[in-house]
């Protein structure tokens, strides 16, 4: 898709979608939304990336290698901070109960491993996003032998 | 730290981790990804026999996620029941993946391998916690992951049949999750509580109040679970999913996946809801008819097919309706046969599904008519195959006697010797379509491509052995597994 006004406007609002989505992440531990919402967020910003543009210049933004080890990491972050509790003498995800700061609530760094799992989740559901998305083009491209 | 006082979240969260890992490794480690699968799972058997020992010397205990006690949080509760149906699931998914890495192989492309292994090891790690937790919407989250999982596995192999049934079964195990979802959604609104333990307690006072609320959610949660178990109307997906899928997914879903909804179904039905209720609609009636149905016809259904695995397929459908069977009489030895037949049927359908796979990656032959005389060609595999016929005929020394010798005998405790008809019949069914077969393959003569078979690697016979002598070891020392499934019924029975 080749359109001037598409490109232009997308190029005007995407910083915007992007910072949104990550305030959303980072703040899910404080205010509405969280690591889903604010990753289908940044997700759908890399998408529109990729529409609006061409899918080479998303590959070259971020390819689908990259999104598939994001995928795994933000998961990976998930059970890491599960496991850490067990490390540091709690139960699985044990929070205050195994001794992570909490810090002051109200504040962005705060809440232990929530403010993390947090995080992990948002980098999961972005990734997941652009993957499927490329998944599903780049299906197209290629031909199948079994039908 | 003391690790073994968190194996209950270990024993899930270990597959879990790993499942993420695999993508990774088989991007840049692609030789890891057999050990590193086979280490994970190998943690969580470790840990499913600690377990076991440790209920059965101090008794059921829970662990608190996130050290919330219930019940505001998830809570894991290890009873004989979990512990034993834990042993089962990681033991035999022990083996069929092992069994896997080398079949994998011809029936896999190379690029989505590292693939299949997530899908199992989540797999694996949604049916323990299926079968551990005691939290209704955890169990749901569960359930859901198991289904995807499960369809993941199937449709893997990419061809036009693999993608059909597949979606078949995600269409239907969806609808499943839905049922069960709305259950859940309307004994929450009774009860206030999530926990089993809480739930349980809240019913009888909720059931006074709200007792069309309460049968609704009930008959959600027997069809929502009895689509996924492929209890007998309901089993439509089941003959191209297990046929279809290649053989260490077949063997996986048929001999655990479906089991594990069984177990769900149990701690449901004997544990949540008061026995009241119970008696206020014929469920165990409906259950009972239905797992006979289940185990006559899918038994019919079984003789008329010619593909290998198709037929062992609806022998599933059949061998389901025993574990049914045992849930519905309500008498303690036909729980204990009931409870038992799913570790019997694990270890010797796994096994079928495992030497068919045999067969078809030493020939190509999937046609029952032409696998005359593989008895001579490929003969541990061929007598895998045999133990396994001998075993769902239920002749002793092999361990499907004894779960049916206890179904029989609690068909009579309750007074319905019917029902021992219905499994004396269906022996017969399965002798009539099992031993053709084993007479074919030792006392015919191999011909074309089963002349000539491919030699079978050590990580397939191995698996094979181990399940063979399994299935012996457990019928002529079945008190080794009936300790833990005695405890079990008495626990679910209250007695």
């Amino acid at each position: 898709m080749e359109d001037v006004i598409v490109r232009y406007v997308s190029r005007f609002i995407l910083p915007f979608v992007q910072l949104y989505g990550l305030y959303v992440v980072l703040h899910g531990h404080l205010s509405p939304g969280g690591g889903f919402s604010g990753g289908a967020v940044i997700g759908a910003s890399m998408i529109l990336y990729a529409l609006s543009f061409n899918l080479a210049a998303g590959s070259k933004k971020l390819s689908h290698d990259v999104s598939s080890i994001l995928e795994s990491s933000g998961a990976l972050i998930f059970a890491g901070m599960g496991l850490l509790s067990i490390l540091l003498g709690g139960n699985f995800l044990a929070n205050r109960a195994a001794g992570i700061p909490l810090g002051t609530p109200g504040n962005l760094f705060s809440s232990g491993s929530i403010a993390i799992i947090t995080f992990g989740v948002g980098i999961k559901v972005a990734s997941t996003m652009i993957t499927l998305f490329y998944s599903l083009i780049e299906e197209e491209g290629h031909s199948h032998d079994h039908h | 730290m003391n690790l073994s006082q968190h194996l209950p979240a270990l024993i899930v969260v270990v597959p879990l981790f790993f499942a993420f890992v695999m993508p990774l490794l088989a991007r840049w480690r692609k030789q890891w990804c057999v050990p590193v699968t086979l280490g994970a799972i190998i943690f969580s058997f470790v840990a499913a026999v600690k377990m076991a020992f440790q209920v059965m010397n101090t008794g059921p205990f829970s662990y608190y996620m996130g050290d919330w006690p219930p019940p505001w949080g998830i809570e894991l509760g290890i009873d004989y029941l979990a512990a034993f149906a834990a042993l089962t699931i990681t033991g035999v998914g022990l083996l069929i993946i092992w069994y896997g890495s080398k079949d994998l192989l011809h029936e896999l492309k190379a690029e989505v391998i590292g693939w299949y292994y997530t899908l199992y090891l989540l797999l694996i790690a949604s049916m323990v916690g299926i079968v551990i937790t005691n939290d209704i919407f955890n169990m749901f989250v569960f359930l859901e992951i198991c289904a995807i999982a499960a369809c993941g596995i199937i449709s893997i192999k990419e061809s036009r049949d693999c993608i059909e049934a597949a979606f078949k079964y995600l269409v239907l195990s969806v609808l499943g999750s839905g049922a069960f979802l709305l259950a859940v959604a309307m004994l929450y609104m009774v009860t206030g509580h999530l926990n089993f333990t809480f739930m349980a307690e809240a019913l009888p006072e909720a059931m006074a109040l709200y007792p069309n609320n309460l049968l609704v959610a009930l008959a959600l949660l027997i069809v929502g679970l009895g689509v996924k178990a492929a209890l007998f109307p309901l089993h439509v997906w089941l003959p191209d999913a297990h046929s279809s899928a290649p053989s260490p997914s077949s063997a996986v879903l048929s001999a655990l996946v479906i089991k594990v909804y069984a177990v769900a179904m149990i701690r449901l039905l004997y544990l949540v809801f008061p026995r009241e209720l119970l008696g206020m609609a014929p469920v165990m009636e409906i259950i009972l008819w239905m797992s006979s149905l289940a185990i006559i016809i899918g038994s019919m259904f079984a003789i008329v097919q010619d593909d290998i695995k198709k037929m062992l397929a609806y022998s599933s459908i059949a061998q389901i309706g025993y574990v049914f069977l045992g849930v519905g009489l309500m008498s303690e030895s036909a729980l204990v046969g009931g409870i038992l037949h799913i570790f019997n049927h694990a270890l010797m359908k796994s096994m079928l599904f495992l030497a068919a796979g045999a067969f078809i990656y030493g020939t190509g032959v999937r046609k029952l008519s032409e696998l005359k005389g593989i008895g001579h060609t490929m003969p541990i595999p061929a007598i895998a195959f045999c133990i396994g016929a001998f075993s769902m005929v239920g002749i002793p020394i092999t361990s499907g006697f004894i779960s049916k010798w206890y179904l029989a005998l609690g068909s009579l405790d309750v007074g319905r010797p019917f029902f021992m008809g219905v499994i004396l019949i269906s022996s017969l069914l399965n002798g009539f379509y099992y031993l053709p077969i084993v007479v074919n393959a030792f006392f015919g003569e191999p011909e074309k491509a089963v002349a000539k078979p491919k030699p079978l690697p050590k990580q397939m016979l191995v698996p094979l052995t181990i399940l063979s002598f399994g299935v012996i070891f457990f019928g002529v020392f079945p008190s080794l597994i009936l300790g833990i499934v005695y405890r079990a019924a008495q626990l679910l029975l209250g007695l």
